[in-house]
């Protein structure tokens, strides 16, 4: 119980401290909205001038009050869930931008990591078990090989081939232009469909750490006497493996498993940039490049807190699956 | 000049480009038979993640299908300065300070009711209002306005004859619409009542569509049936696979090697026109030494190979800039005759250690040494995500380099950069100058003392804080000139300050990047017919999508 109480106390701090964080960094960022805007208007070739800059600095409605009164509507709007308008889209509010993003995020990113971990994993324990042997070097060649492409170079590459020289896969988007999402089942099957290449980006890539964090372990454990006294006892070597070594070794995964869940909502900016997918990566890029403070605060809230609760409920977790952490 | 798209996604833009130079050649594109000869498609706005529905046309977010929608009183095109009317027939100055408009005869708005003078002077007093929805800065140099029959009349607070550009390029909106609107600043418009050749079809957040005004006064004109705007992807690389795959009747991308990657991919369709929309220019403090040395400036500019920035600037697709100030050829006829080789440059090293010699400065061992027994020295700042001007800074830094000046770049996120220009602590940055198709607004936006604002006090406008008594003499007399000769003399003493005190040395030429496919419709903009810039993101598509052909 004490164990459980001082995670929440730990869990409370942290959390204070992250929100925090996410009032003060965007704050801290060189520029201002208005130049934001400016520059927008500077990259398409127009001149921009004084006049511009006066009305957009006034449509916007950049805050001018000091940053104390600021902090405290922070924290005021945190409780609320009211995080007013962002300036990137003006006409909806933060909390509905986020809305629309969020489920493209969730099962694209959130699927995709789970695969991976239960892909990786799986191959891990495989290699590990056979290790030194062909099936080994394979999976772990493999998994260098496929592990040290960049999401993003390995996204255009499949763009360019399946999507643009094939004709495979959609080019762009979540779905078909012109679609309005809806949950009927020609709008699903053309979600999937869209979904597949970066889906597979972000699956290829992160396959890896999963594949190489459960082979080490495995390597570990199939070292320890219980192993070897298994085996003596003539069980079954898939018994062995399972059974005995990956179930221990599977722990420390199971940490970095929470961790990735609680990341799924931060989504991937860039593997969401490349297929210019509607989610949450992407909604976090134009925040960050348009000063957008209002929209950037509650995806840095968003995103923390997920990450945090994610911990939590690991650190939760453990003492069911770890008995020695209870002490 | 280009999108920019973050460094690292350009980077990975180029490898693909270069796989897509080997491989597109030989292929051949279906041709989007879909999209039926009726549709008019165009590249539509970033989505980024989604569109969002907002076609207020005085709104910094609107979406661009507002142009083909809402029509203002003329649009003049910004090559030129030629005007193309729509809600107005044409205009006169009565005196310099009072502008009438002839207001056009039977126009309806989209839902049936007539367009009348009331209109127009709700527009302008709604923009008095609300001064955010005054993007033109009308209300600084208006002082009254009032519209009666068929005419409306503009009253400036002092003459500015070239300022009607502005005032005819306001969006006119419905006063039966808009006059129940509490806040208009945050109003999404979602049902546009407009005067113009489309109105609003249907909206979904990846691709909106709008379909033809059965209303419209030129009605007869107006070919496509429908326009449709897919979004943009966020990102370079694929936007330029997906304008490549000839989807878009109309798109706007720069693109390297475009012969190759996109008009040979269908070349009985694909066509490209960059026309300069631009100038890019070396801006120095005038308010540093030695950059407030004239002969200093002079010594600069002579020693630019001007040919070679724009070629590793802009592919060569544009040329090297006059030091007119003027864009060329666009407004030749502004161009004084008395001005040598038009105002281009030729580099010449003894030429330019000439003048560095009259500014105190000395080649020394290979280092221009100044009088305080000092290397010339000099950081040029740019936005780093601005791929064309980093790479013409860099040929600019070597070239200085040769004639002794050291140079280093600076090239931070844009915030600083704009920090650093619009407060004047900048020793050099790269810039834009001109571009509006007028002379008058070009060089006042540019030149003006009244913005040379001191050091730390922000302004966008004449950054580099020029100051000379006889270029506002100058601006005054062409803002009062109605007459066309009056125009030109004040308009070439304009030109010869420029040319000769060199208050910003001027690089090359910024592209407009249009790319057309004329398998639907023809009557694109071009260098045959350049009627207006092919930017898909201004009110210049009124004017094309009012001129297009059917193909079949």
């Amino acid at each position: 119980m004490r164990y459980i109480l001082r995670k929440v106390a730990l869990f409370v701090i942290t959390l204070w401290a992250a929100i925090t964080l996410n009032f003060a960094l965007p704050r801290l960022m060189p520029g201002s909205p208005v130049d934001a805007a400016l520059a927008k208007i500077a990259s398409t070739g127009q001149a921009i001038t004084n006049t511009q800059r006066h009305a957009i600095e006034v449509q916007l409605g950049v805050p001018h009050s000091n940053v104390f009164s600021q902090y405290g509507q922070y924290w005021k709007n945190i409780f609320t869930l009211n995080f007013g308008r962002s300036y990137s889209f003006p006409t909806e509010t933060v909390t509905h931008t986020i809305g629309k993003a969020l489920p493209w995020t969730i099962v694209l990113v959130g699927s995709t990591t789970i695969i991976a971990f239960i892909v990786g994993t799986l191959l891990g324990v495989y290699a590990g078990w056979r290790r030194g042997k062909a099936g080994d070097s394979a999976v772990t060649i493999g998994a260098t090989f496929f592990g040290a492409f960049p999401p993003f170079w390995l996204g255009l590459l499949l763009l360019y081939l399946l999507a643009f020289r094939f004709g495979v896969f959609p080019l762009k988007g979540g779905y078909n232009e012109g679609a309005t999402p809806s949950l009927t089942w020609p709008f699903v099957r053309d979600a999937i469909v869209h979904s597949i290449l970066p889906a597979a980006t972000l699956a290829i890539t992160t396959l890896s750490g999963w594949v190489f964090g459960m082979r080490n372990n495995m390597i570990n454990t199939l070292g320890e006497d219980y192993v070897t006294f298994a085996e003596a006892n003539g069980l079954r070597s898939r018994t062995v493996a399972l059974l005995y070594a990956a179930r221990n070794a599977l722990l420390p995964n199971v940490t970095a498993f929470g961790l990735s869940l609680g990341a799924v909502v931060g989504g991937s900016v860039l593997v969401e940039g490349v297929f210019s997918y509607p989610g949450l990566g992407n909604l976090l890029y134009i925040a960050v490049s348009n000063h957008d403070f209002p929209l950037m605060q509650a995806l840095f809230l968003v995103i923390t807190v997920s990450m945090l609760v994610a911990i939590f409920i690991v650190d939760l977790l453990y003492v069911r699956l770890d008995p020695r952490v209870r002490r | 000049m280009k999108r920019r798209t973050p460094m690292l996604l350009c980077a990975a833009a180029t490898t693909v480009a270069l796989f897509g130079t080997a491989a597109c050649s030989g292929s051949d594109v279906k041709s989007s038979s879909s999209a039926g000869s009726g549709t008019l498609t165009i590249q539509g706005d970033a989505g980024n993640p989604t569109l969002v529905e907002n076609f207020n046309p005085f709104a910094s977010t609107a979406l661009h299908g507002q142009f083909l929608m809402y029509e203002p009183l003329e649009i003049p095109s910004p090559i030129d300065g030629t005007y193309t009317p729509f809600l107005a027939t044409g205009y006169k100055f009565t005196n310099p300070t009072t502008l009438v408009y002839t207001l056009r005869p039977n126009v309806k708005w989209s839902d049936g009711q007539a367009f009348s003078a009331n209109d127009v002077t709700f527009t302008f007093n709604l923009l008095k209002k609300f001064p955010a929805l005054d993007t033109r800065g009308i209300w600084a140099q208006v002082a009254s306005v009032s519209g009666a029959g068929n005419t409306f009349t503009v009253t400036f607070k002092q003459p500015n004859v070239p300022f009607a550009a502005q005032v005819a390029q306001v969006p006119i909106v419905a006063e039966h619409a808009w006059s129940s609107v509490a806040d208009p600043v945050k109003y999404t418009d979602t049902k546009p009542v407009v005067t113009g050749p489309f109105t609003l079809d249907t909206f979904a957040p990846t691709q909106y569509k709008l379909k033809k005004n059965p209303n419209y006064w030129q009605a007869d004109k107006v070919t496509p049936s429908e326009v449709a705007f897919p979004a943009q992807a966020s990102n370079q690389a694929t936007n330029q696979l997906d304008v490549t795959s000839g989807k878009f009747d109309w798109a706007y991308t720069f693109i390297p090697d475009v012969k190759n990657t996109y008009v040979n991919r269908d070349s009985a369709h694909n066509t490209y026109w960059f026309p300069p929309g631009g100038t890019i220019g070396l801006f120095l403090n005038l308010t540093k030494a030695p950059y407030d040395n004239v002969s200093f400036r002079k010594g600069v500019s002579e020693s630019l190979n001007r040919t070679t920035i724009a070629q590793k600037a802009v592919n060569g697709y544009l040329d090297q800039a006059s030091m007119s100030g003027l864009i060329l050829p666009n407004l030749q006829k502004w161009l004084d005759p008395s001005i040598p080789n038009s105002g281009n440059i030729t580099q010449s090293a003894s030429q330019a250690q000439q003048d560095f010699a009259a500014a105190g400065y000395h080649l020394t061992g290979g280092k221009l040494i100044g009088s305080n027994g000092k290397q010339a020295t000099m950081t040029i700042v740019m936005p780093g995500n601005f791929s064309d001007w980093v790479a013409a800074a860099k040929e600019v830094a070597t070239e200085l380099g040769q004639v002794g000046i050291k140079v280093s770049l600076d090239e931070p996120q844009y915030a600083q950069y704009s920090t650093a220009t619009q407060g004047g602590t900048f020793d050099a940055a790269m810039g834009g100058f001109a571009g509006s198709g007028d002379p008058y607004t070009d060089f006042n936006n540019g030149l003006n003392s009244s913005f040379a604002a001191a050091v730390k006090t922000p302004t966008v406008n004449n950054f580099q804080r020029f100051k000379d008594p006889s270029v506002d003499q100058a601006l005054g007399a062409l803002a009062a000139a109605t007459d066309p000769s009056a125009q030109r003399n004040a308009t070439f003493a304009l030109e010869q300050v420029m040319y000769n005190q060199v208050p910003v040395v001027l690089l090359y030429y910024g592209g407009s990047w249009g790319l057309f496919r004329d398998n639907h419709f023809t009557g694109w903009p071009s260098a045959q017919n350049p009627y207006t810039l092919p930017t898909n993101y201004t009110n210049a598509m009124l004017v094309v999508a009012t001129r297009l052909q059917s193909a079949s």
